[in-house]
C-alpha cells in the first residue's frame, strides 16, 4: 500500500497527525499504548509445518479432507461451495480500500508436523505450549486450577470459582482442548470441528451451515470451500455450562490463510459463554483471515458470545497485517432465547465484520456491544444486524468506535423488522471519536421496519441519554457533561466486566478512553 | 442513430428504450451527451445500486406515458406570487417581471456538472427542452424585495423534464415555491441553485402525484460564504417519487436548513434523500424529517453528511429524522449517514420509528376525542415540526394539506 491509503480523503494525510486540546489526554495514552509498535503478541514460532500446496483449486480442497479424514457428505459440502465460490465476487461496497488479493497466493492449511490432536498435554510439542504460555494462555488444566482446590462439582460451585476451557488453534489446526473430560460429565461437548465431524456427525450435519448458508456471501463461501478447524460446542437441555468455554486463536505460518469455523448449539434452556482470542506474528506480507461462526439458540437457552481481536494490524506505514473479513451471525431459534455479543476491536489491517442476530423465536433477544479502535493505517467497517422477526423480539446496539493516526472506523449496522415481528424494540446508540486530525469516523445505520407496533431508536449522540438517569446525576450535582460521560462509561464498563480475565488486561486499557470530543 | 443508441444502456427496459428514442430526436449537443451517457451508464436507477436500493425506478416504471390523468390541483397561493407553469408542451411566465429578476431561456444544454451522482437529475438535464420549452431556463436574481416566485409542474401524460438555474446574486434573496402535481408517467426535474455570499433563499416544495407515475425532483444549491439556505418539502408521493437535495457549503458562515415532511398512503412510495457535504469551516446544518405512512405505504430517508478533513472543521450539523407507522402494512426504511475526516467537529443524527405514543393517545380518549380525531391530532402535530420553517405565505397551506390527508 502506499504512503496514503484509506479512502480518498487520506489522500495528502503523510505528515504528523495533530490532536485537538479538547480530547482527554488518557484517551490519547490509551490509543497510543494500541499502536502497532507496542505489539506484544507480534512473535513468530519456529516450528516444522506441514503445507497444503499452495494456492486454491479442487485439488486444494480434496487435501485438506483427506488430511482430516473427512467422510464423503462433508467433501461434497465443500465442492459445492467452492464451485459457488468461483461465481461470486468479492464485495467492494464496505468503506475500506486494499490490494487486489491473491487467492492464488495463500497457503490454505498449515499444520504442524507433529500431527493435529495430542493423547495428553505432554504431547504438544513444546514449541506451541510455550507460544500459548507467551500469549497467556495456559493449555495444562493444573496451571489454570492453580489456586482452586479440589474440582468443582456443582455449577452453581463453578460461578463462583470460575475456570476457563481452551480449544487452542494453531494455524489451520486445533493443538490442545482442555477440561474436556470434566465437560463431559456435565454432557457438554467441547471439541474442535474436526473431531466433531467423526464423533457426533449427525450433530454437525443438522446445524451446519443452517446459520451461515454455504453460499451466504463471498467470504462465508470461500471459508465453506476450505474451512481447516475451529471450535465444536453441544450444551444439551437445562445446562448451565459450568465454566467459560473459549478458543484462542493462534495464525503463525507465513503466507497462510485462516479459515476456521466455530459452530455453538445451545440446546432448551441452556447457557454457556464463550470467548476467543486472536492474535498473529508481525509479517510484511498481508494475511488472510475469513472465519465463520454460527450460534443456535434454541428456547430459553441463551449464548454470550465475546471476542477480543487483536490481529496483528500492520506497521505504521501499513505494511503487512490481517485481512480480517468474518461471518459471525447467531440464531435465536427458539422463543425467549437470547444471543449477545461483545466484541473489542484492536487488531487487522482491514475489519469487515457483522455479528448479527436473527430474531426468530417470540421474546427472542439480540445484543451487540462493541468497541473498537483503530490507529496508524487500520481500517475498520464493522457493525452488526438485527433481524426481527418474532414477537416482541428486542435488539440493542451499544458501538463505541475511536479512531487515531490515519485509520477509519465505520460502523455499519442493519435493523430490521419483519411484518410480523408485533412490538419488536430496538435501541442503538453509536458513539466515534476522533483522536487526531487524519483519521475518519463513519456511522452508516441502516433501518427497515415493516411492523407498525415496533419502535425503534438510534442515537448517535452522547445527550440523548435516559432524562430519568440523567436528572439523577444532575440532582446529586454532578455536571452534566461528567454525568453524561459517566453514565456512558459505566454502561460500557459493565460490558466490559463480563469478559473474561485473561482477556480484560486488553480490555481494561480501553476503559480509560473516556468520551470527552465525541463527534456523534 | 437509435440503433447505436441502444448500447448504451445494459439490458433495457422498454420504458429505457424510449428514453433513448426521446434523446435520439434531440439535436445533437457535445454537453446534452455527456449528461445522457451519465445517466446511461446505469439507466433508470434501481435496488441493486446503494443509492437506491429502496426506490426503484427500473422496476417501477413500465412505460413513460400513462392515459391522460389529470394533474393534482394546486393548494399552493398564487396571488401575489410571480407565477411560472410547465406543462408537457409548453411553459408559461408572467408578462411583465420587475426588477430584480432576470430570466434567460437557454435552447441549448447548459453543462451538467456531477451528473454521475444523480442519475435522474443528468436524465432531466439531457432530455429538457423540445417543443415550446427551453433546454435551460436561467433565473439572475440581483434584488433582497421580490415577491414569491412559485412554480408549477403538471403533465398531461406524458413524460416531462425540465431544468433550471438559479443565480443569486451578492446580498440578494429569493423566497420560492413549487408544486410538482404529476400526471405524467415519468417527470423529473432538476433545479441548480448558486448562492453567493450574504444571499438567501427560502424554498417550498410540494408534492403530490398519481399512483401509477414516477417522480423525480432533483436540488443542488452550493451556499457561499454566510449565505442561508431553508427549505421545506411536503410529498405525499407516488408510485415511486423521489425528492433529492444535495448541497455544499463552499464558504465559512453558510448555514441551511433542510426540513421534509412526508405522508404515504396505500400504494405510494415517498423518498427523501439527501447529501450535504461541508466544504468550507464553520458551516451549520440542521435537518428534520419527519414521516407518516399508512398501510401499504412506504417511506423513504437517507441522509448523509460528509466532513472533508481539510476543509470541514468547527463543522455544526444536526440529522434527525423520525417515523410513524401508523397502520400495519406500513414500511419505513432510513439511511442516515455521517462520513467525518475533520476532528473538531459536532455532528449527530438521529433516527426514531414507530407507533404513535399510547400514553398520548389515551390522554386524548379519556377527555372524549373519537380515535381517528386523536390520531389525527397527534400526526398533525408531530408532522408539524417539519414544516415551521417555511415562509408565511405557503406554511397555511402546507399543514393544511398534511391535515387534510391525515383525516381523510
Amino acid at each position: 500500500m502506499d504512503c496514503c491509503g484509506g479512502t480518498t480523503e487520506h489522500e495528502d494525510d503523510c505528515g504528523e497527525v495533530k490532536v485537538k486540546d479538547s480530547i482527554d489526554a488518557k484517551t490519547v495514552e490509551a490509543a497510543k499504548a494500541l499502536e502497532s509498535e507496542n505489539y506484544s503478541a507480534g512473535f513468530s514460532t519456529t516450528i516444522e509445518t506441514d503445507f497444503a500446496p499452495k494456492g486454491l483449486s479442487e485439488d486444494t480442497i480434496r487435501y485438506i479432507s483427506a488430511a482430516k479424514n473427512e467422510p464423503e457428505w462433508l467433501l461434497e459440502w465443500r465442492l459445492k461451495a467452492y464451485e459457488r465460490w468461483l461465481t461470486m465476487e468479492e464485495p467492494s461496497w464496505a468503506m475500506v480500500r486494499y490490494p487486489k488479493i491473491d487467492y492464488q497466493g495463500y497457503y490454505y492449511y498449515a499444520a504442524p508436523k507433529a500431527g493435529a490432536k495430542y493423547a495428553s498435554i505432554d504431547d504438544v510439542p513444546k514449541e506451541i505450549l510455550e507460544t500459548y504460555e507467551k500469549l497467556g494462555i495456559p493449555l495444562r488444566e493444573a496451571e489454570v486450577l492453580l489456586g482452586v482446590e479440589g474440582a468443582v462439582e456443582t455449577a452453581a460451585e463453578g460461578r463462583e470459582k470460575p475456570r476457563v476451557a481452551v480449544d487452542a488453534v494453531f494455524d489451520s489446526v486445533s493443538v490442545a482442548t482442555t477440561f474436556r473430560k470434566e465437560l463431559q460429565k456435565a454432557g457438554v461437548i467441547f471439541m474442535s470441528i474436526s473431531e466433531a465431524v467423526h464423533e457426533y456427525p449427525d450433530l454437525v450435519k443438522k446445524y451446519l451451515g443452517t446459520v451461515v448458508p454455504q453460499s451466504d456471501n463471498f467470504f462465508a463461501t470461500l471459508n465453506s470451500a476450505v474451512f481447516s478447524d475451529g471450535t465444536f460446542v453441544y450444551i444439551p437441555k437445562g445446562v448451565r455450562c459450568p465454566m467459560e468455554l473459549s478458543t484462542y486463536f493462534r495464525m503463525n505460518a507465513e503466507n497462510t490463510g485462516q479459515f476456521e469455523r466455530t459452530l455453538i448449539i445451545a440446546d432448551e434452556a441452556a447457557y454457556v459463554s464463550y470467548l476467543e482470542g486472536c492474535t498473529a506474528p508481525m509479517r510484511d506480507e498481508n494475511q488472510l483471515h475469513a472465519a465463520v461462526v454460527e450460534l443456535v439458540a434454541l428456547e430459553d437457552a441463551e449464548i454470550k458470545y465475546s471476542t477480543v481481536q487483536n490481529w496483528w494490524p500492520g506497521d505504521e506505514d501499513g505494511k503487512g497485517g490481517i485481512f480480517n473479513f468474518v461471518t459471525k451471525r447467531g440464531d435465536c431459534r427458539g422463543d425467549r432465547s437470547k444471543i449477545s455479543w461483545t466484541q473489542v476491536e484492536t487488531g487487522s489491517a482491514v475489519t469487515w465484520k457483522y455479528p448479527s442476530c436473527i430474531l426468530r423465536g417470540d421474546d427472542s433477544v439480540g445484543e451487540f456491544y462493541s468497541i473498537a479502535v483503530t490507529n496508524g493505517r487500520q481500517q475498520a467497517d464493522t457493525g452488526t444486524k438485527m433481524i426481527h422477526l418474532g414477537k416482541r423480539t428486542k435488539s440493542r446496539i451499544i458501538s463505541k468506535g475511536i479512531s487515531a493516526g490515519k485509520s477509519d472506523n465505520t460502523y455499519r449496522g442493519l435493523v430490521s423488522v419483519n411484518r410480523k415481528a408485533v412490538n419488536a424494540r430496538n435501541f442503538t446508540q453509536c458513539d466515534s471519536l476522533l483522536i487526531g486530525d487524519k483519521c475518519g469516523a463513519h456511522t452508516i445505520p441502516y433501518v427497515e421496519n415493516r411492523c407498525a407496533s415496533a419502535q425503534l431508536e438510534h442515537e448517535a449522540t452522547t445527550t440523548k441519554l435516559s432524562e430519568d438517569q440523567l436528572f439523577y446525576a444532575r440532582q446529586r450535582g454532578i455536571a452534566e457533561e461528567d454525568a453524561v460521560a459517566l453514565l456512558v462509561n459505566g454502561f460500557v464498563r459493565d460490558v466490559l466486566q463480563h469478559l473474561p480475565m485473561e482477556f480484560a488486561v486488553e480490555a481494561q486499557s480501553l476503559l480509560k478512553v473516556s468520551l470527552e470530543g465525541s463527534v456523534g | 442513430m437509435t440503433t447505436a443508441l441502444r448500447d448504451f444502456i445494459k439490458n433495457p427496459t422498454p420504458a429505457e428504450l424510449e428514453l433513448v428514442a426521446r434523446y435520439g430526436a434531440q439535436p445533437e449537443d457535445s454537453r446534452r451527451e455527456r449528461a445522457f451517457l451519465a445517466f446511461a451508464e446505469t439507466g433508470l436507477p434501481h435496488r441493486r445500486m446503494e443509492a437506491w436500493k429502496w426506490t426503484d425506478f427500473k422496476a417501477a416504471l413500465k412505460a413513460l406515458e400513462t392515459p391522460a390523468a389529470a394533474s393534482a390541483k394546486d393548494p399552493l397561493p398564487h396571488e401575489g406570487a410571480l407565477v411560472f407553469r410547465f406543462t408537457p408542451n409548453g411553459f408559461e411566465a408572467p408578462v411583465n417581471m420587475p426588477e430584480g429578476i432576470r430570466m434567460v431561456e437557454q435552447p441549448g444544454m447548459q453543462a451538467f456538472p456531477g451528473a454521475e451522482n444523480v442519475p435522474l437529475g443528468a436524465l432531466a438535464a439531457a432530455l429538457s427542452g423540445g417543443g415550446k420549452r427551453p433546454a435551460t431556463l436561467i433565473f439572475e436574481i440581483t434584488s433582497g424585495n421580490l415577491p414569491r416566485l412559485h412554480f408549477v409542474f403538471s403533465g398531461s401524460g406524458q413524460a416531462s423534464f425540465a431544468r433550471i438555474v438559479f443565480l443569486i446574486r451578492s446580498g440578494a434573496s429569493l423566497n420560492l415555491s413549487e408544486s410538482y402535481l404529476g400526471g405524467a408517467g415519468l417527470t423529473s426535474t432538476v433545479l441548480e441553485f448558486d448562492l453567493e455570499q450574504d444571499t438567501a433563499i427560502n424554498r417550498a416544495i410540494f408534492q403530490r402525484g398519481g399512483a401509477d407515475e414516477a417522480l423525480a425532483v432533483t436540488g443542488i444549491a452550493h451556499l457561499g460564504a454566510n449565505a442561508e439556505m431553508t427549505q421545506t418539502t411536503l410529498s405525499f408521493g407516488a408510485k415511486v417519487a423521489r425528492m433529492e437535495t444535495r448541497v455544499v457549503h463552499q464558504a465559512t458562515g453558510a448555514k441551511l436548513n433542510l426540513n421534509a415532511a412526508y405522508l404515504s398512503g396505500r400504494g405510494f412510495h415517498t423518498d427523501i434523500t439527501t447529501n450535504v457535504r461541508h466544504g468550507a469551516p464553520s458551516c451549520v446544518t440542521r435537518q428534520l424529517t419527519k414521516g407518516a405512512v399508512l398501510d401499504g405505504g412506504t417511506g423513504v430517508f437517507q441522509g448523509k453528511f460528509f466532513v472533508p478533513r481539510k476543509t470541514g472543521q468547527h463543522t455544526d450539523a444536526d440529522m434527525q429524522h423520525q417515523a410513524l407507522l401508523l397502520e400495519d402494512g406500513a414500511q419505513v426504511f432510513a439511511k442516515p449517514e455521517l462520513e467525518i475526516y475533520a476532528d473538531d467537529v459536532e455532528c449527530a443524527h438521529g433516527n426514531t420509528c414507530g407507533a404513535l405514543d399510547d400514553a398520548q393517545m389515551f390522554y386524548l380518549r379519556q377527555r372524549g376525542i373519537p380515535e381517528n380525531q386523536a390520531r389525527a391530532m397527534l400526526t398533525e402535530a408531530f408532522i408539524a415540526e417539519a414544516l415551521g420553517k417555511a415562509d408565511d405565505s405557503v406554511r397555511e397551506v402546507l399543514l393544511a394539506e398534511a391535515q387534510n390527508w391525515l383525516s381523510s
